[in-house]
């Protein structure tokens, strides 16, 4: 079969037929190539996993005001009932997370309690290593959850590498592949090439590994059947010199050669992607209808934003608060002032996320999940801070959930060494965001079953 | 027909007629009116085992012929041994300063007499791939490479029993104790599956015997040590073979096997010359077949480097990210700060010293997608900006100007004969030459309304392009894309390392 310039367009860049030229798009892109600027119709599910690097205290996030044992542990860094924003069952949340209250009386947040797994290590190293493997019981498991995930869905043909890390840290080991090249963005404005391409010319399909138009003119280069060409006689490549547009006989060889093509097509996807990129930014400024505050999280949040708006193919994002390594979240002395700082970012700039996504009803693709490392004690320890626990709340925030209350409060009477115990295994909340809400084959990336959640998609 | 069955079935079809006649393709490629020797040959040849070619190089190679080359490729007159000896020190030195080791390598990359010699050394990095993010210990990965670097073009059997006494690779296996009550097995499996056998070539209890062939070695302070009451030395049986076997055995029964010759050959052949079908055995059976009488990798490398079919495997594979940039700046004679460099390579998947897994980088097309090449884009903007991360030191104006070309005309000509050798599609030359002179420092009076053929630079004559041009030829030349404006001091400058940017963007620049 022959393939046409329109197929070869339809295949790279999944086109739809509709032009819409904006005069603010960069002219050196052929009018097809801008085809790929409007966004297609029905978009697919997006997840952003945020990490709280250090170990985020669950006990002073989702506060059980109520509860006696947990005042009686905490003489200096309880918070009484007036000062947090009540939820139900006895719970509320820290008093610097207004925002947080908001989405979840919208419906636009569910808090998975008492989340861990068996014989949780209590050193951040080890505790973050299972986190990103999600193979607790392994030593040297090479690679993590995200980048396995990504890794299957690159083998199952997608070109487009489906995850990427968002922030001023190295990419955590959660996105480890072993094949995929999963990006790390530090900030757009450093990212992107500022150069113009030179693409349409890559918009003719390549005729071998020549890829010059044999004559006939461009749009024919596929114009040579196979068959004729493995029944030439094998030579070493050579090209006899010609003049203007009439060519070619060049590379016997290359007939078999798919890597021209391969990288051509890759190339007219950068060149659409980064306009797309471009022109998302370009709306994002004009419109100013998204507020975000000034926190660091904030603005890698409006970053994602506007990656996923460009429509990259990215279903899977990575960002993180709290510095890395062992992070801001690890409390153990003076916590109060800390804590509630980061509880602040956390809070107000996934709100002015959900709130930019909702303008135009990317929201209803969206989730956004929390996890750290490991919860804190429930007791106090002398610092005014408190010590390395076991089980903590997840959060997921976006539009298509069931908001509200998911599983119990962990009891404070029965203890896992001073800190509160899981019921919720880790891997059953990743099982949730892979099956349920990205479509992907959680038994595959998590190596064996584990039950998703119930009652958390809308 | 979706555009893969499509591939798939051009694979198919061609693979008989280009693979399956060992003999031919492994005999000496002698250049004949059907396949003359000229600069792509020549600049395919650098690009797979020495990172890129300079000018002087391919006339050389032009003047020389192809064995020669290969010939001065395998065996440079230079003084390796007093470079290496040099940056070893260098190397021992600086692996805890700024970029390490990583930087370092880098910058032995772009200033090395003996390019192949490095290629081979990357090869078996990426196949003991052993990564400093478990190791966590620059200076025994600096040993580690150093070990590499040394039998690089060696002995087999050599290279492989130090590899497996090396302490950063045991480390790295989580091989630091090898109890007799408790032997690792990450080790040994990483012995026979990616080191010698390849996957699918032992079983499940293989791994096991050799796992308790190799206990009573221990890594303490950095070193290797034996106690011989952990060794556990009862009867085990390997690959067939029964014995009360030690590590020296274990190497010897691998060496042995068919398999490990092949598996080898295989990998060297993807590496070198192509990515784009898998050879089939009888192609390959020859070559491990002399390969196992002694394992000399040179030999090996020099039947591969010189055959039919290495010339005729042209741009069947893609560059890795060392190659995207290290191919970049060794042409143009030039000189980058390498710790940037490092980590803008990590960045695009390819940090030295910290391969992904065991089994090395994917490569191939695992290299490209829409953001590495992207990434791709933005470091060759980056390296040949005139300010910025790499403060402007690569000047493609200072290595035309070297070889005489002063003008827009010629400089454009000689880029496109030193990257691509002139080879370039007719419509991307126009592409380049439009977008430059447009956006660029020089400026087109008439681009849009010009639809002359003549352009500047010509299509790929093996002569390289005159140093004549001049202010009038350049002038009355029809299809005129510049003025003469460029031609103020600096203005070259900024137009050639402007087209540069466009053309490492261009699709065959990544093809190696």
């Amino acid at each position: 079969m022959q393939t046409t310039r329109r197929d070869f367009l339809r295949t790279a860049l999944g086109a739809s037929t509709g032009l819409a030229l904006s005069p603010a798009v960069p002219g050196f892109l052929s009018r097809r190539a801008l085809a790929a600027a409007v966004p297609p119709e029905g978009r697919n599910s997006v997840l952003v996993v945020l990490q709280l690097s250090g170990g985020n205290d669950g006990l002073n996030t989702v506060v059980p005001y109520e509860d006696d044992a947990y005042h009686r542990n905490r003489p200096t860094l309880r918070l009484r009932a007036e000062r947090v924003h009540k939820l139900d069952s006895g719970l509320g949340l820290h008093p610097e997370m207004p925002a947080f209250l908001r989405l979840y009386r919208e419906g636009h947040l569910a808090i998975i309690q008492g989340v861990g797994y068996p014989n949780s290590k209590r050193d951040h190293e080890a505790a973050m290593s299972d986190w990103h493997t999600a193979r607790p019981q392994e030593t040297l498991t090479q690679t993590g959850w995200l980048g396995r995930a990504i890794d299957r869905a690159c083998l199952a043909g997608q070109t487009d590498v489906p995850g990427v890390f968002v922030g001023p840290i190295p990419a955590p080991f959660g996105l480890q592949t072993e094949q995929a090249v999963v990006p790390a963005i530090k900030s757009l404005d450093e990212w992107l090439p500022a150069e113009e391409w030179p693409v349409a010319p890559m918009l003719e399909p390549a005729g071998s590994g020549a890829g010059v138009s044999p004559a006939g003119g461009p749009g024919s280069g596929a114009g040579v059947s196979p068959a004729t060409r493995a029944s030439r006689p094998r030579t070493v490549p050579f090209k006899t010199p010609v003049r203007g547009a009439e060519t070619v006989e060049a590379f016997p060889a290359g007939a078999s050669n798919p890597l021209p093509d391969f990288l051509r097509r890759t190339t007219l996807e950068a060149a659409a992607g980064k306009a797309r990129l471009e022109a998302a930014r370009r709306a994002a400024a004009a419109t100013g209808a998204a507020e975000y505050p000034g926190f660091p999280l904030a603005q890698t949040l409006k970053s994602v934003a506007q990656l996923i708006r460009a429509e990259l193919g990215i279903r899977v994002y990575f960002a993180e608060l709290g510095g890395g390594g062992i992070g801001g979240f690890d409390t153990h002395a003076d916590q109060a002032a800390n804590h509630g700082a980061l509880l602040r970012e956390l809070s107000e700039s996934v709100a002015a996320f959900l709130g930019d996504l909702r303008r135009d009803r990317w929201l209803d693709s969206v989730w956004l999940m929390t996890f750290s490392e490991f919860g804190r004690t429930l007791s106090e320890n002398g610092r005014r801070g408190t010590g390395h626990g076991a089980a903590a709340p997840v959060f997921l925030a976006g539009g298509r959930l069931k908001g509200g209350l998911v599983g119990p409060h962990p009891s404070l009477s029965d203890l896992d060494a001073d800190a509160p115990k899981f019921h919720t295994d880790f891997r059953r909340v990743y099982a949730t965001v892979l099956d349920r809400w990205l479509g992907f084959d959680s038994q595959a990336v998590l190596g064996e079953k584990f039950a998703p959640l119930e009652g958390v998609i809308a | 027909m979706s555009a893969q069955a499509t591939e798939a079935k051009q694979e198919s079809t061609v693979l008989p007629e280009n693979l399956g006649d060992p003999s031919w393709a492994w005999a000496p490629y002698r250049p004949d009116a059907d396949r003359p020797w000229g600069l792509q040959l020549a600049g395919h040849l650098y690009r797979r085992a020495a990172f890129g070619a300079n000018w002087k190089e391919l006339q050389q190679a032009l003047a020389d012929g192809p064995q020669v080359t290969v010939g001065k490729l395998l065996r440079p007159s230079a003084d390796v041994a007093g470079f290496n000896q040099a940056y070893g020190g260098y190397e021992e030195a600086g692996v805890d300063s700024a970029g390490g080791l990583p930087a370092w390598w880098l910058r032995r990359l772009l200033e090395t007499p003996h390019p192949l010699l490095e290629q081979m050394t990357l090869f078996w990095h990426n196949h003991f791939a052993i990564t400093n993010a478990r190791v966590n210990n620059p200076a025994l990965m600096c040993r580690y490479v150093q070990l590499l670097r040394r039998q690089a073009l060696g002995r087999f059997p050599a290279l492989l029993e130090a590899v497996v006494g090396e302490p950063a690779v045991l480390l790295c296996l989580g091989a630091r104790a090898n109890r007799k009550a408790r032997p690792n097995l990450d080790f040994p499996r990483a012995l026979l599956e990616q080191f010698t056998l390849g996957p699918g070539q032992f079983s499940e209890e293989d791994v096991q015997a050799a796992g308790r062939a190799l206990t009573g070695w221990f890594v303490s302070q950095n070193e290797l040590n034996y106690i011989g009451r952990e060794h556990d030395s009862g009867a085990k049986k390997l690959l067939g073979q029964q014995g009360d076997f030690g590590r020296k055995d274990v190497a010897r029964i691998l060496l042995e096997q068919p398999a490990t010759a092949q598996f080898l050959v295989r990998k060297l052949y993807r590496w070198f010359i192509s990515e784009t079908i898998p050879p089939p055995d009888s192609l390959i059976a020859p070559l491990a077949a002399d390969f196992a009488r002694d394992f000399e990798v040179a030999r090996l490398m020099e039947t591969m480097l010189r055959s039919n079919l290495f010339f005729s495997a042209y741009r069947q594979k893609i560059k890795s990210p060392v190659e995207f940039a290290v191919g970049l700046v060794r042409p143009l004679e030039g000189m980058v700060g390498t710790v940037r460099l490092a980590s803008d390579l990590a960045a695009l998947g390819q940090g030295l010293l910290q391969p992904p897994t065991i089994k090395g980088w994917a490569g191939g097309r695992g290299w490209i997608n829409r953001f590495t090449l992207l990434g791709r884009a933005k470091l060759a903007e980056d390296l040949l900006a005139g300010s910025g991360p790499y403060e402007g030191r690569l000047d493609p104006a200072a290595t035309a100007l070297k070889y005489g070309h002063s003008t827009a005309e010629t400089g454009s000509q000689f880029l496109c004969e030193l990257f691509f050798q002139g080879d370039l599609p007719e419509a991307s030359r126009q592409a380049l030459l439009k977008s430059a002179s447009v956006s660029g420092a020089g400026t087109a009076d008439d681009l849009s309304g010009n639809a002359g053929p003549a352009v500047p630079i010509p299509n790929r004559e093996s002569s390289p392009p005159k140093s004549s041009g001049t202010l009038a030829s350049a002038a009355t030349a029809p299809g005129l894309w510049f003025q003469s404006e460029v031609q103020r001091p600096g203005s070259l400058s900024d137009y050639l390392r402007h087209l540069a940017v466009l053309m490492a963007a261009l699709p065959e620049w990544h093809l190696a």
